[in-house]
């Protein structure tokens, strides 16, 4: 135990040190928070147009569409829409004024939108231009009947069909948790593919630096594994964390409500990751140990990757059909399983028994796994040159 | 403390391994004496990385096995083992300073420990100022030195080293000659291979010469020559030396070089009439009348 707390120290350590923790760290800190901010950025805040206006009517259509555009918005924010008019004496100005690009587009007595080219047509100003004329019209004709306008806008901007799935009522808790699952089946699967790939280069690197071979003569292989797997997971870990502490100070600046989650579900996100992390690690570093040269670990891995795409695929199936056999299958499968367990959780489609079974089977698999590993990476680590097949490195096992 | 000088400790029992059809070792059997410093001689593959990685288990032989104190020698026990492989690497990005500590607490030692014990260490090997420095930022000559500081920072009773010559520069080999030197006079087992014959009648007292697997001479490098059934004669001569060398008994090898002529005869050849005879037949300069050096003994046993 002692020389495996060791073995995992020193990874920590150095990885703290290493330039590549520190920059992989400020990137993935700089996308998760470029991911969430951009949008806000760009397509967030106001909208802003300036057009042009010729004649009776035009006033009022922007005037309109205005309304229309901010009718959504709640108290106290940032209008969605805002539009800058610019009146011209006759039609033939305001073209001249749309060529030289003071406006974009020209509203000529209420009948007509004169675009610069057609190009932009659809743009968000034609389309919010277009209902509003649209809405003038009625208003106009049910102005007649006695109706007032702020009836018809709000009628037009409302929701009047119940969204429902054939479960019953779409309510906003399961699409949050569901939100969950999936936004935690992807870290896992981004984590495995990360921290798999830096154990198995470590674990490369050792043998091909071959210190393994004075690191072996006082410490087991499965200390020397699973140090480096607790050590770079523990590292990951920390990553982790930081990165998802980025990302919902950047939702809280956004504004956008995070879902509250239960206890329960959190749990089981973290109790899958996990395991998710462990089976895959393990693997990872017995594949790196069948590797000479790190031009050669990727190589070696990549039926391990493939693992982790096949399961992220299994669980959209199971996002499909929770209860299905595909899913059930997937859920008993440690591969699978950290894929495939928690959006079931999420959806509230596993009964209590599959649930033990497969973190049951999970935890049995990585225990079967670390020998496995332990016996190839014994073989492996001593045999420098080519890559080593897996066969041989599970007959040659002296450790 | 009395040390029982001609106990042995490490003793090497009857190995055999095979890899596939080739048989690394087969049948090994010789023992380290602590306070004597052991040369683990023979020719390329004849086994000796073998038989050391045995000791750490780093293979596992098909039979046979290694015995430390009179039990065979487990992970546990390893920690009084310093190693330091035919094949050199240490961590390249490792400051020297955090590699040896770290060597030195997977040994088992406390922190504190370690690190005194890295100082020393790197003082001892001039590389005090560097303690910060990357292992990767240092000349080969220097990495060597780390490595052996690495093999033992932790003071091991018995130090294993395959090789640990090769590649090193005359300066490096007296550095490394005197820390195998006090470390044997300390009443270490020590137990290195090497080619370099000269060095290893230098510093060894014993010697195991291992061919095929199987170690064919091992004792008392002095006994061993002593108990050779052949001397060496060598004389400075002008005159007719295969006359002179017809007349002598028992004669093996006879290489001559611009009157230098090397003799390899029986032990228990009478060479007072054959220098007598030298005087009369021509003129003797020098001569000299040798037990067989290491080589020979090397050669004779590997043959
Ligand atoms: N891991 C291995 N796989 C296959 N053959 C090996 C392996 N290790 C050593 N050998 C073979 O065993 C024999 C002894 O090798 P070795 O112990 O390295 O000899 P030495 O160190 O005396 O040069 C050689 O023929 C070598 O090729
Ligand atoms: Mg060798």
């Amino acid at each position: 135990m002692r020389n495996l707390g060791l073995v995992a120290l020193r990874e920590m350590r150095e990885g703290l040190r290493s330039k590549t923790f520190l920059i992989t760290t400020l990137v993935t800190m700089g996308l998760v928070a470029a991911i969430i901010l951009l949008p806000q950025m760009l397509g967030g805040g106001t909208q802003n147009h300036t057009v042009g206006l010729v004649g009776d009517g035009s006033a009022e259509i922007v005037d309109t569409a205005v309304r229309l555009g901010n009718a959504a918005d709640e108290d106290g924010e940032e209008p969605s829409v805002a539009i800058e008019t610019r009146e011209y004496a006759s039609r033939d100005e305001g073209v001249t004024a749309l060529q030289e690009g003071e406006v974009e587009a020209l509203v000529v007595d209420g009948e007509e939108v004169v675009l610069r080219n057609i190009g932009i047509m659809g743009s968000g100003v034609t389309g919010l231009l277009q209902q509003a004329a649209a809405a003038r019209s009625l208003e106009e004709v049910l102005e007649e009947h006695g109706q007032v306008a702020a009836v018809v806008i709000e009628t037009l901007t409302s929701d009047p069909l119940r969204v429902t799935t054939p479960d019953g009522d779409a309510d906003e808790e399961g699409g949050q948790r569901w939100i969950v699952a999936q936004a935690g089946m992807f870290l896992l699967y981004m984590a495995i593919l990360i921290y798999g790939s830096w154990i198995l280069t470590g674990v490369t690197e050792e043998k091909s630096s071959r210190v393994v071979e004075v690191l072996l003569s006082a410490v087991h292989p499965w200390q020397l594994l699973g140090g480096k797997v607790l050590g770079i997971g523990g590292l990951g870990l920390a990553q982790f964390i930081i990165t998802i502490i980025v990302a919902l100070a950047a939702v809280n600046y956004t504004g956008i409500e995070i879902p509250a989650l239960e206890p329960v579900l959190l749990g089981n996100l973290v109790l899958w990751f996990i395991l998710g992390f462990l089976v895959f690690a393990v693997l990872f570093g017995a594949a790196g140990s069948l590797a000479s040269r790190t031009e050669d670990a990727q190589g070696v891995a990549m039926p391990m990757s493939m693992i982790a795409v096949a399961g992220l695929f299994i669980s959209f199936a199971a996002l499909e059909n929770p209860e299905g056999t595909v899913a059930v299958v997937g859920s008993l499968v440690p591969f699978t399983a950290p894929f495939v367990v928690p959006v079931r959780v999420a959806l509230d489609a596993i009964p209590w028994w599959q649930y033990a079974l497969s973190v049951g089977l999970a935890i049995l698999g990585i225990v079967i796994f670390v020998r496995i590993a332990g016996r190839i990476y014994s073989g492996a680590l001593l045999r420098f040159g080519t890559r080593t097949k897996f066969r041989d490195a599970w007959r040659s096992a002296d450790l | 403390m009395i040390v029982n000088l001609t106990r042995p400790m490490l003793v090497f029992d009857d190995l055999h391994k095979s890899f596939g059809d080739i048989r690394a070792l087969d049948g090994c059997s010789f023992q380290v004496r602590p306070g004597k410093m052991l040369g683990f001689l023979g020719p390329n593959g004849a086994g000796k990385t073998t038989a050391m990685r045995a000791v750490f288990g780093l293979i596992r032989p098909d039979s046979g096995q290694v015995l430390w104190e009179g039990r065979p020698v487990e992970k546990d026990t390893a920690t009084r083992f310093g190693y330091m492989p035919e094949q050199r690497g240490l961590y390249p990005k490792m400051r020297l300073h955090d590699l040896l500590v770290y060597m030195g607490r997977l040994h088992g030692m406390s922190k504190g420990d370690a690190a005194a014990s890295a100082d020393s260490w790197l003082e001892r090997l001039g590389l005090a100022e560097r303690a910060t420095d990357r292992v990767e930022a240092l000349s080969h000559g220097n990495q060597q030195r780390v490595q052996l500081a690495a093999a033992l920072v932790h003071d091991p009773d018995v130090m294993i080293l395959d090789e640990p010559f090769s590649g090193l520069d005359p300066i490096a080999v007296d550095t490394m000659s005197g820390i195998l030197r006090e470390a044997a006079a300390q009443g270490k087992a020590v137990v290195f291979s090497s080619h370099q014959l000269d060095l290893v009648e230098d510093l060894c007292e014993e010697v195991a010469i291992i061919n095929q697997g199987r170690v064919v001479v091992e004792g008392d490098v002095k006994q061993l020559k002593e108990a050779s059934p052949y001397r060496r004669l060598e004389i400075d001569f002008d005159g007719d030396i295969g006359d002179l060398a017809g007349a002598l008994d028992g004669v093996h090898d006879l290489v001559s070089f611009n009157g230098h002529h090397q003799l390899t005869i029986d032990a228990n050849t009478d060479i007072r009439q054959f220098l007598a005879r030298a005087q009369e037949t021509g003129h003797l300069r020098t001569f000299s009348y040798t037990a067989p050096s290491l080589s020979d003994l090397f050669r004779e046993a590997v043959r």
